[in-house]
């Protein structure tokens, strides 16, 4: 371990050699002061992962509405599923793919006139009108699906395929073919960026201009770039910070970025957890009404609420203390405000009283209880996991795990006095006095995140205590949990590190701290301003390099 | 061996390597119908007095066994009772150890991690190593688990390493199946049985002459994986040793692909009753894809049932009954209750109902001589001993023969001991890595290990998980 530090640590020291280059990547003039050289992790290829390739497909091909096969689920780590780390191909992925190329393929070349648009010519009845067309295809749709303009070895290599398949069928067979193949390349499946020609393994250079391009837009897109900003790339504008900049505000203002902040909440904070088969359904003694349709519209609301307030500029403080909703039938029964008509949404203002944020909301209060019941260390734990990047240890082998139950004959009991009971010996307490803290703040809402005073006839006692953050205290119920941790240091740099983590598709290396550091204290500084923090990132030095690998392994 | 095999194939050319492979018994001495294996693997272990069947004496410190074949029902304990009408087909065995679990424990409370119970189960039970801990989230596999190590081993033109069906294990989702690629790489799992039968179809249905331009076009699927192949090769050698290996890995897999394509179809019945329960689709799914030969390795990663399809109430779960399910077992700190250990007994029959049906319909496919299930090893394990949360003293049953090679018709019990690797715990079994080891040997290799080779006793005591059972073989 030491070892492969200290080697890393010597590679750094050799980076300020390659800074002219760096230099002239960047367009710098000479007069300028150097700046210094950036803090680069390793840059591990990198898989499209199910939800960007299926952007991506939806992207470039917005007329293909076929249903598709399932994709094995992407092998997330910490609820991140671009993680590069668990992106081994299996057969089973390798078949859907070659399924999935086939039926976009046949989709987008099924008449003239589709076939027409794809390859950009309307002649090919003779064999050098085919070629051409050929060729014009793979300039446009090629350099499309590349995210480049092909390498003349690699349109040789195509063309020669198109060529045999055009006569051993017809030329709208050979695009239907082409395109399959190139659907199911790595230059569309994986983002490799190549190390520049002549620069020694180690060496911290800028992201070639294409490569650049490929990574603003899966991060502010999770999608493959546009056109545009491929155009960009060609003319060299992502080679300097304002280039960047100025490209990464024109997508974000795109509605394409909006489902990144729905995304990346949604796997931060685990909001579609509500989607698991143990939350189908509630005990019919709590909540005979909570059915499937329940489930999938606690899902959907926190996807709105999201969307909603961080597209009308909401910082992180507005995601956790805001009162505005978006509402249908089934979640405005929860929330005791009136229903829309079915199967609409209307956007509502919550009780201010009862309500403050995601952690108020059902995908949460519900995803982390029991079908039967609440359990505040549960609710602490998504806190602490999720919200404050603490990983509370597991329990004990042995401890039990079930829900406390008022004895037989004792009388009716609230959730809060079991596990006060339960979790009293010291040996618990070492985990329980942080996690019971967040969850007791909780007991407000009833295993369906209903808001409730009263639990089986005894008064409701929500007061809870915050631990293990800058601002700890007591707290008297849920509204003012989340008001404390809508303030707290510690929530922003756990959402720091994590927008790094989804933008790098890994845990932040240990010489990328300094700069986690930065973007969390610019984040706080900008009063938890999302967009400011992913402008942030896109446009930073750390985002801009990368480090050119040798063939030996990268750790 | 997944690539010399690969290379076999290229240096003969592909339409003589696919006969060459697919023909049954061309090795001299082989079995004439290929060895299979299905895992059904499960939570919660067993409740140990429902599973164990009294050996009249036999010795409690060397192995005892039981012929299971004048037995009536009524005396199979109540675990083993729906499988009496094939009890001259199993091997239940009392006694093994998930050594492995035990000493991941006693490693975690050293030097910390994820210390759950079931992760740890379900990362160890099927790969016989050391769970992978991860700086920040819950642990995971850390090796490649005998099902795909089988898979890979056994891979060929027109038929599928390996199926991995089932479910997700609830209470806990981040818990991934049983079923690993690779360390942290939790194998694809396929959850809709219509979806489970689509993959086998694709490869077998025979590959029609061609008559019109679609089916031209179709035809010409192999040859758009060569072209894909290809790009693979071509893109690898400009980037880092890392990345090359994940391409490889890749273009391995698309000329597999390309391969079972280019081979011909099984021709195979495979109409299938696509009714009733999932879990019984799922069976009905895997005797097709055994009987056709289109994989030889499955992994079933069993639900866990709501309350009330068992008669419980919808409020309880079967997570939390199962602390409650054994009387005197106190490290749990929890009251007994009479009603928790009935819904866990009720469990184990569930689990015990679907693998009897599984074994139903591998016997009723007459294979030669015999069955399916003759030339099969149907593997039922859980990834705790007891719904308590012991990984010791556990219940585990083979049935089918597997081509001869397990003594079946008899129960198998081992004795306690062994070392623990946790101080202050009772002795215990043999390690389960050696029924996996056993596993390689019934599907034809020579391993003597797999997984970990051993660990050690709390005092240190080596102990060896190396060698077949051999007190299971024929």
């Amino acid at each position: 371990m030491s070892g492969s530090r200290a080697h890393r640590l010597a590679r750094l020291a050799v980076a300020p050699a390659v800074l002219a280059l760096a230099a002239g990547f960047g367009g710098c003039r000479s007069d300028e002061p150097e700046p210094p050289v950036p803090t680069v992790g390793p840059t591990p290829l990198r898989r499209l992962s199910n939800v960007e390739y299926l952007n991506a497909l939806a992207d470039l091909f917005p007329s293909v509405h076929e249903p598709l096969p399932p994709l094995p689920d992407d092998g997330a780590v910490a609820g991140f599923e671009n993680a590069v780390e668990a992106q081994r191909p299996s057969d089973v992925r390798i078949a859907r793919y070659e399924a999935i190329a086939s039926i976009h393929a046949d989709a987008v070349t099924r008449d003239p006139a589709s076939v027409r648009a794809l390859v950009g010519c309307d002649g090919w009845a003779t064999a050098d009108a085919a070629r051409e067309c050929a060729r014009t295809f793979l300039a446009t749709t090629g350099r499309r699906l590349y995210r480049r303009p092909l390498e003349p070895a690699e349109a040789t290599r195509l063309l020669a395929r198109f060529d045999e398949w055009r006569v051993a069928i017809d030329f709208e067979a050979a695009v239907r073919l082409t395109l399959g193949v190139m659907l199911q390349a790595p230059q569309f499946l994986y983002r490799a960026e190549p190390a520049p020609a002549g620069v020694a393994p180690g060496s911290v250079v800028p992201v070639p201009s294409y490569a650049m391009a490929t990574r603003l837009a899966f991060f502010l897109w999770e999608s493959t770039p546009d056109d545009a900003l491929l155009d960009a790339a060609a003319r060299g504008e992502l080679a300097s910070e304002a280039g960047v900049a100025a490209h990464a505000a024109r997508l974000l203002a795109d509605p394409r970025a909006r489902r990144v902040f729905t995304s990346f909440h949604r796997q931060w904070l685990g909001l579609d957890r509500i989607l698991g088969d143990e939350h189908a359904a509630r005990a019919a003694e709590l909540d005979p009404a909570w059915t499937r349709a329940t489930q999938a519209s606690a899902a959907e609301e926190t996807r709105r609420f999201v969307d909603g307030v961080i597209g009308s500029g909401g910082t992180l403080g507005d995601l956790l203390t805001s009162r505005r909703a978006w509402v249908d039938a089934e979640t405005a029964r929860l929330y005791g405000v009136p229903a829309p008509p079915p199967g609409t949404w209307a956007e509502v203002s919550l009780p201010p009283d009862q309500r403050a944020g995601l952690f108020t909301r059902a995908a949460f209060l519900a995803s982390f209880s029991h079908r039967g019941g609440t359990s505040p260390p549960v609710r602490g734990n998504g806190i602490q996991l999720r919200l404050l990047c603490q990983l509370p240890i597991s329990p004990p082998p042995g401890v039990d795990l079930s829900q406390p139950k008022a004895a037989p004959g004792e009388g009716p009991r609230t959730t809060r006095e079991l596990f006060e009971e339960r979790t009293r010996p010291a040996m618990c307490q070492g985990c329980h006095a942080g996690l019971n803290g967040f969850g007791y703040a909780f007991e407000s809402y009833d295993a369906s995140g209903r808001f409730r005073t009263v639990e089986s006839g005894l008064p409701v006692d929500p007061r809870g205590a915050i631990r293990g953050t800058d601002v700890d205290g007591a707290v008297s119920g849920p509204v003012e949990l989340s008001v404390a941790l809508a303030r707290s240091e510690t929530v922003r740099r756990c959402a720091a590190n994590q927008w790094v983590r989804y933008a790098l598709a890994r845990a932040p290396d240990e010489v990328e701290g300094p700069m986690v550091a930065g973007l969390a204290e610019r984040f706080s500084k900008s009063g938890g301003d999302v967009r400011d923090l992913v402008l942030a990132i896109a446009t930073s030095p750390s985002f801009r390099s990368m480090r050119v690998l040798g063939g030996e392994a990268a750790r | 061996m997944k690539l010399a095999r690969r290379q076999l194939l290229q240096a003969v050319g592909l339409g003589a390597a696919a006969v060459l492979l697919r023909a049954p018994g061309a090795r001299a001495g082989a079995p004439t119908f290929p060895t299979r294996v299905v895992f059904y693997v499960q939570p919660h272990g067993h409740i140990p007095k429902a599973w164990k069947l009294a050996i009249p004496g036999g010795p409690s410190d060397r192995v005892a066994s039981r012929d299971l074949a004048g037995l009536a029902p009524e005396e199979l304990p109540p675990t083993l009772r729906p499988f009496h009408r094939l009890r001259g087909k199993i091997l239940p065995i009392e006694g093994l150890c998930h050594t492995i679990a035990l000493a991941d424990i006693a490693q975690v409370m050293r030097t910390g991690g994820d210390l759950n119970n079931h992760q740890i189960g379900v990362a160890d039970v099927l790969t016989g190593a050391r769970a992978l801990q991860r700086s920040g989230t819950y642990c995971t596999g850390g090796a490649r688990s005998i099902d795909q190590e089988l898979a890979a081993r056994g891979m060929a033109p027109g038929r599928f390493g390996s199926r991995v069906y089932g479910y997700n294990y609830v209470p806990n989702s981040i818990v991934s199946p049983f079923s690993y690629l690779g360390p942290g790489q939790p194998s694809p799992m396929v959850s809709s049985p219509a979806t489970a039968l689509q993959d086998l179809l694709g490869l077998a249905a025979p590959q029609p002459t061609p008559q019109n331009r679609e089916e031209k076009i179709r035809a010409l699927r192999p040859s758009v994986l060569d072209a894909v192949a290809v790009e693979y090769e071509s893109l690898a050698p400009g980037l880092d040793a890392d990345a090359r290996k994940k391409l490889d890995e890749h273009r391995a897999l698309v000329r597999d692909l390309e391969m079972s394509l280019r081979a011909s179809g099984a021709h195979c019945d495979v109409k299938i009753d696509s009714s009733g329960h999932e879990v019984r689709q799922f069976m009905r799914v895997v005797r097709l894809a055994l009987a056709c030969d289109l994989t030889r390795v499955v992994t079933f990663s069993a639900p866990v049932p709501e309350c009330p399809e068992l008669g419980y109430p919808a409020a309880n779960t079967m997570h939390g009954y199962a602390h409650q399910s054994i009387e005197g077992a106190t490290s749990c700190g929890t009251a007994f209750d009479p009603v928790a250990e009935r819904a866990m007994i009720d469990l184990d029959a569930w689990h015990a109902g679907h693998v009897a049906y599984l074994l139903d319909l591998l016997d009723a496919v007459p294979e030669g001589d015999g069955t399916l299930l003759d030339h099969t090893a149907v593997v039922w394990l859980t990834e705790l001993a007891t719904p308590t949360h012991e990984h010791r003293d556990t219940g585990a049953l083979v049935a089918g023969g597997a081509n001869g090679f397990f003594a079946t018709g008899r129960y198998v019990r081992y004795p306690q001991d062994q070392p623990n690797p946790i101080g202050g715990q009772p002795r215990t079994g043999p390690a389960h890595n050696r029924l996996l080891v056993t596993l390689l040997r019934a599907m034809g290799h020579a391993d003597d290990t797999f997984g970990l080779d051993g660990a050690a006793g709390a005092d240190g005591t080596p102990l060896s998980f190396r060698g077949p059972l051999a007190e299971l073989l024929r």
